[in-house]
């Protein structure tokens, strides 16, 4: 502890900008993994809180997956002796015409039985929210919204709130505003109630439930009661806790808590690079010192304690601002996080706060000094060695012996072979991920070779550019090629992340628009929402003749899309006209007979999976799905699997007969709708909105505003990768900066000896310049290889461990093309500073030994 | 040829050391002229101020009728890299490059034609002796050679000026006499103007004048006992 | 009197005998085979906001099997809205409402009875019909309500009947054997009192025609007034059910 601060304070002190630079990796990836997993867990947490709110002292919820059910389950739940009450419920989410308000969510419950489960009330428990309850039950209109929300938009009692409803944009009356405690602070506010039949009403919901919140008697088992109702009413229907609601948002947010913790990874091993290579010549730089030291009696373990000490002090320090910046980029991110899940998943959920987690940070700051001291490992080992002899002798520098990368090399090559022999015995997906880390150590560990050849074959271009300049540079680096490569290394990987995320895209996107351009093929689409997500309202199905009669419209397929509970999980189901889609549009299928296999869908034998869902549960062609309705347990094998992305959980493709049949539910979210030849489709939009869209809600899309939408979707999806590309490129600019500000530190001497000789100062810029550029160049050139390399590991475990996508390998050109001037501009500027900090040092000091 | 006139030079850190005070000195044309004085006397300071590595705090210098007080610094560096050639007590070869490649930076830097800079390179290391090893690495010389060749290097231009700082400090007794025969050798035929900064008296009086500084002054200036080392 | 809405604590017989008979015979008394008549309620209280309404009410038999509709007739927001009220002799009574803006009825669940009733001082249990047998009685003594001899005497409801009340004190006019006033109480606090005035012999039965409940807690009452009330009016079991009540 005395050492560290007598020996490495004034080094730190007197490096301090050097130090930032080294612990700003440790920062960025600390602050990269906490942010976004901050970000995600307040959503998440604000959602937790959004259902224990709004369950009130709710035991039990009985649900049917997202179609409802039937009012009568509610009597034969209210009929089990054990339930002290039972209340139905029915959430939608609902755009309200407010502006900057977005969605609202509804909460329609029992106005007359359901007060003994939540709490509406003023905090003196007794005064009612609602001036006169029979007004709030003889008007549909009426609604109770928080004070929060009240405040925000200026109502009050009597007020009016325009909401979209199957009937187009209504008036709601505002009769009751409850306090923002408890129940209304869930959804930051946003939620009003309303009495739970004029939302059967109003929402098209026919005479069903989406849920019922029930609690036990005294002395009845909350568990026996959940069993004895899961018997009463079949395996179609899910009898829960609240709390147990949260599970199906975090299965969500799953494959985005994985990106974020790649994205966070990466930072941190290009920080634990930075870490390494400054200490590193932090060694070389303190071999006189460390001599000294030695000589003067410290063992070889006080001085490697030294050193790791000094990075046990990096790695807090990085942490800590990382910490800091985390939260900041949480709160970012909060915004952004909230509207891809809405817009993505169909969940809205607004988090106002962010939630900090003492576990998540401290498990940040753990994970940051344990990535600074791991990097020092090897530079600290390596300073217990300095031989105190050597070091005390002056003016010799230590060069990397030959034998060291004889070894490297040798080591380099056999990983090689093993990431290979990873790719060809490719069968399980631990092989995909050894290979991938095996290829990206080979990568690392000759990266100083590779790197002097690549500075080798530049040299004459260098020379080219600037004859005297150029030639110093290129001999500058060839001279020290631990400190090169330390800055192209770090360049290589950040830059081929980007290469491998953004083939990932390009690839991602290129199936989706085929897949668009293929299954996506009806002219008009009506839909309940203007986005298609939103599953809250249903169109009754003899919408469908009466848009057949409509001039200029050919054919209408109603689609019911769903979410039920399959094998545990809760999956898009697309009940639809399986016959008449195939007329339309045939999927390719990746496994079965496609004619085969329309058939036996389109009869209600067997059901079509996507691709995505084949790989990502594991389910192969011919496997029999067992799947529970409220009629009873469905089996029907797979006969088909076919590519698309309705889903990134994977959809299932069914007959909607079958659907109708079993689930009771002849409702329809959305009508395919194919014109005649010659028929316009602005005309036929007209018409329909004309004849049908006084009576109900309804958008009429045309294929470009759908595909635009999706397209704008599966953007704000990449928006995460963008936010990755983005971590990346800073990444590669610090691993530039921190590299050229050690080498001119370590090089004073050198350029001193220059400008003794006869460099001018303009000179001495340009070397440092051309320097950087190559390191840039170099980089570049070796980032954008292994890039390449990455990219198809990268296709490997998206396709099979993430989203279940098949892609095809595309070389990301553009965004490589991109990076070449971004890169060099980061380069150039990142020389400035070093550069002018060389020109204006006094030269006396910069000759002389010390 | 070397004029100065009234030249202090005052550092300031935490003391202030004033490492020359009021120092006239006039150096003639093709004078071998040896600095002496103790540790800390101001000599290295002087050989800096002459050489336009570093500038004095208050007085004026000319080299070769041009004053270097007031140039802007590419002035200084081109008038550095024209009239004066540095000899370094370690040398500072650069490590990374061989003897010829070392002694043609400065005409790099200078911009030649490279056949050119080729043969004055050669036309050097052979002057110095070094004409077998010039495509060897500082590492593989002996530390007479390296000096060798440092040497080369400041003869680049042939600069009417050659200073050195404690030329045979880093050497056995045996070479630093090779080095200074070398450099009394190089004076005689190109006629520089030498200034060399030694403790070693025996090459202290091997030349024709010596300065001897004692806490910044001049304290001694005569001719020298002409003993060869 | 409303046999549902206010169903009556009803009372009977003299002292030394038998308190519970009085309970009895006060029930006796008002005994009729049907009922109809409109009712005005309204909320007085430092912070009502609940709007004057007015209702029709039509009973077709009478304790225990009693089945009632009422109508609300005022204001607009609320007209047409209809609540049908089918008594049982052994549970609690059903109850459905319609409202014409939906096109629909519901069942009301009464879950918890101590709600209040839409907005006014009254708790939906205030509202159930009571039988004389829930209940244990004991004479308190006799006192001077509204200028009349009354016993007074504490109900305590029997194991099996859940209550938000703990007990409850009746006065019953010893001349007449009808109730003027019952107070409620949990845990020895008072929590409601309704008071019988305005009473008037109709069709030999005497009857209550403004009906007052004050709410301690709140510090508000209500006030229900009878109009146009006849008993024993010809009426079809027809019209007290689900169907009549969404005809209108």
């Amino acid at each position: 502890m005395i050492l560290l601060k007598l020996i490495s304070w004034p080094y730190i002190r007197k490096h301090l900008l050097r130090w930032m630079l080294t612990i700003a990796g440790i920062v960025l990836g600390v602050a990269v993994f906490l942010g976004m997993h901050t970000a995600n867990q307040s959503v998440l947490y604000a959602f937790r809180q959004t259902v224990d709110r709004i369950a009130g002292s709710t035991q039990l919820q009985v649900s049917a997956s997202e179609t409802g059910f039937d009012e009568s389950v509610l009597e034969r739940v209210q009929s089990v002796p054990e339930v002290r009450a039972a209340a139905p419920v029915i959430e939608a989410s609902v755009n309200t015409g407010l502006k900057g308000q977005g969605n609202i969510l509804i909460l329609g419950v029992d106005m007359t039985g359901d007060r003994n489960l939540r709490d509406y009330e003023l905090e003196s428990g007794e005064a009612g929210i609602v001036d006169d309850p029979l007004v709030f039950l003889a008007q549909p209109d009426s609604i109770i919204v928080t004070d929060t929300f009240a405040r925000q938009n200026q109502l009050g009692i009597g007020s009016k709130v325009p909401m979209s409803t199957m009937e187009g944009e209504k008036l709601f009356t505002v009769r009751g505003i409850m306090k923002s405690s408890g129940l209304s602070s869930a959804f930051g506010g946003n939620l009003a109630i309303m009495d739970i039949y004029a939302t059967q009403k109003v929402f098209g919901r026919g005479r069903r439930f989406d849920r019922i919140d029930l609690t036990v008697k005294d002395g009845a088992r909350v568990e026996d009661v959940k069993k004895k109702i899961e018997g009463m009413l079949g395996p179609s229907f899910q009898v829960e806790s609240p709390s147990a609601r949260g599970g199906q948002f975090e299965s969500i947010s799953h494959v985005y808590a994985l990106t974020a913790n790649i994205t966070s990874a990466f930072a941190l091993f290009i920080g634990m690079f930075l870490i390494y290579n400054t200490f590193q010549i932090s060694v070389t730089q303190r071999r006189s010192e460390i001599g000294i030291l030695r000589a003067l009696g410290a063992t070889r373990g006080q001085i490697r304690t030294l050193f790791m000490g000094e990075s046990v002090l990096a790695g807090l320090i990085g942490s800590t601002l990382g910490v800091l910046l985390g939260i900041g980029i949480a709160r970012l991110m909060l915004g952004y996080i909230g509207s891809l899940l809405g817009e993505v998943f169909g969940i809205a959920e607004k988090a106002k706060e962010i939630s900090t987690n003492p576990a998540l940070i401290l498990f940040a700051i753990v994970l940051g000094v344990i990535t600074s001291v791991v990097a020092a490992f090897i530079p600290a080992r390596n300073a217990a060695r300095v031989d105190p002899v050597q070091a005390l002798q002056k003016g010799k520098y230590q060069q990397m012996s030959a034998g060291e990368n004889r070894v490297r090399r040798i080591t380099a090559f056999v990983i090689a072979i093993l990431g290979v022999a990873c790719l060809v015995f490719r069968q399980s997906h631990g092989l995909v991920y050894a290979g991938d880390a095996l290829t990206l150590l080979a990568a690392l560990l000759l990266t100083p070779t590779v790197a002097q050849l690549v500075v080798q074959a530049l040299r004459p271009l260098l020379r080219w550019v600037r004859p005297v300049e150029g030639t110093l540079a290129a001999d500058s680096l060839l001279q020290a090629p631990r400190r090169t490569s330390g800055a192209v290394a770090a360049l290589m990987l950040s830059l081929a992340l980007v290469v491998a995320l953004g083939g990932m895209t390009r690839a991602s996107y290129g199936s989706i628009l085929n897949w668009l351009s293929v299954a996506l093929n009806p002219d008009l689409f009506i839909s309940t929402s203007e986005s298609l997500t939103t599953r809250g309202f249903r169109f009754p199905e003899s919408m469908g003749p009466q848009l057949s009669g409509v001039s200029g419209v050919a054919d209408v397929q109603g689609v019911r899309i769903a979410r039920i509970q399959v094998r545990g999980m809760q999956t898009i189901f697309v009940a639809a006209d399986i016959a008449a889609l195939s007329r339309r549009a045939t999927l390719p299928p990746t496994a079965g007979n496609t004619a085969e296999m329309y058939r036996l869908a389109s009869q209600g034998k067997a059901v079509l999976i996507s691709d995505n869902y084949a790989l990502l549960r594991g389910v192969k062609l011919g496997d029999v799905l067992d799947i529970a309705s409220p009629r009873g347990v469905l089996h029907l094998p797979v006969a088909g699997v076919v590519v698309d992305y309705s889903d990134q959980q994977g959809s299932i493709l069914l007959d909607r007969s079958v659907y109708k049949r079993y689930w009771d539910d002849s409702t329809v979210n959305l009508f395919r709708v194919f014109l005649t030849p010659g028929a316009s489709e602005t005309d036929v939009k007209r018409r329909i909105l004309e004849a049908l869209g006084n009576q109900r809600r309804l958008f009429v899309l045309t294929n470009r505003e759908v595909r635009q939408y999706i397209m704008r979707l599966t953007d704000q999806w990449f928006g995460i990768t963008y936010v990755q590309i983005a971590v990346a490129v800073l990444v590669a600019v610090l691993g530039i900066v921190n590299t050229l500000t050690v080498s001119i530190t370590d090089r004073r001497r050198e350029l001193g000896v220059l400008q003794a000789v006869g460099g001018l100062r303009n000179q001495i810029r340009r070397t440092i310049w051309l320097e950087a550029l190559t390191i840039g160049l170099v980089g570049l050139i070796l980032g954008l290889a292994l890039g390449a390399l990455q990219l198809y590991f990268g296709l490997r475990i998206t396709g099979e461990d993430l989203a279940g996508l098949r892609l095809n390998y595309e070389y990301p050109y553009e965004i490589s093309l991109m990076l070449l001037p971004v890169i060099l501009l980061a380069a150039f500027l990142s020389a400035i500073g070093p550069a002018e900090s060389a020109v204006h040092g006094s030269l006396v000091e910069a000759l002389e030994y010390e | 040829m070397i004029d100065l006139a009234k030249v202090s030079k005052v550092f300031n850190g935490k003391r202030q050391v004033t490492a020359l005070e009021n120092v006239e000195l006039s150096i003639g044309r093709g004078e071998m002229v040896s600095i002496v004085g103790p540790s800390g006397s101001g000599k290295s300071t002087l050989l800096n101020l002459i050489g336009g590595l570093d500038t004095p705090t208050s007085g004026k210098i000319t080299i070769d009728g041009s004053l270097l007080s007031g140039l802007p610094d590419d002035d200084l560096t081109r008038m550095r890299r024209d009239k004066i050639g540095f000899i370094f007590q370690f040398f500072n070869l650069l490590p990374t490059l061989n003897c010829i490649e070392n002694v043609s930076i400065p005409l790099h830097l200078r911009g030649w034609p490279k056949k050119k800079i080729d043969e004055r390179a050669r036309e050097l290391l052979n002057l110095v002796g070094l004409g077998g090893r010039m495509d060897h690495l500082p590492d593989e010389l002996s530390g007479g050679e390296r000096q060798r060749c440092a040497i080369a290097r400041a003869l680049s231009v042939y600069p009417p000026v050659l200073l050195a700082d404690e030329p045979t400090g880093n050497l056995d007794t045996h070479t630093g006499a090779d080095i200074l025969k070398l450099i009394r050798d190089v004076h005689a035929r190109l006629g520089a103007t030498v200034l060399i900064v030694t403790h070693d008296r025996n090459v202290a009086e091997s030349c024709g004048r010596v300065i001897t500084l004692r806490d910044g002054r001049v304290v001694e200036d005569r001719a020298g006992l002409g003993l060869t080392a | 009197m409303n046999r549902f809405v206010f169903g009556l604590v009803v009372l009977g017989l003299a002292q030394a005998q038998d308190v519970r008979q009085i309970v009895a015979e006060s029930q006796k008394r008002s005994q009729s085979k049907s009922e109809q008549y409109e009712g005005t309620i309204e909320v007085f209280g430092s912070s009502n906001k609940v709007s004057l309404k007015h209702w029709e009410f039509e009973r077709i038999g009478s304790f225990g099997v009693s089945k009632s509709i009422l109508r609300f007739t005022a204001p607009a927001e609320v007209k047409g809205v209809a609540l049908l009220i089918v008594n049982h002799p052994d549970r609690s009574s059903d109850q459905w409402m319609w409202t014409p803006a939906l096109e629909r009825d519901r069942h009301i669940a009464l879950q918890d009875r101590s709600t209040r009733f839409f907005g006014t001082d009254f708790s939906f249990e205030d509202l159930e019909e009571r039988d004389v047998n829930q209940f244990d009685y004991k004479l308190l003594g006799e006192e001077l309500v509204d200028g009349q001899q009354c016993w007074k005497i504490e109900s305590k409801p029997k194991e099996a009947k859940s209550s938000q009340y703990t007990s409850a004190v009746l006065f019953i006019r010893k001349d007449i054997y009808v109730g003027i006033q019952i107070e409620s109480y949990a845990k020895d606090k008072l929590v409601r009192r309704i008071r019988y005035s305005d009473i008037q012999k109709l069709d030999d039965i005497w009857t209550a025609r403004t009906i007052e409940v004050y709410d301690a807690n709140r510090k508000s009452r209500t006030v229900l007034k009878l109009e146009k009330l006849k008993y024993n009016v010809p009426m079809k079991d027809e019209n007290f059910t689900l169907e009549a009540l969404r005809r209108g």
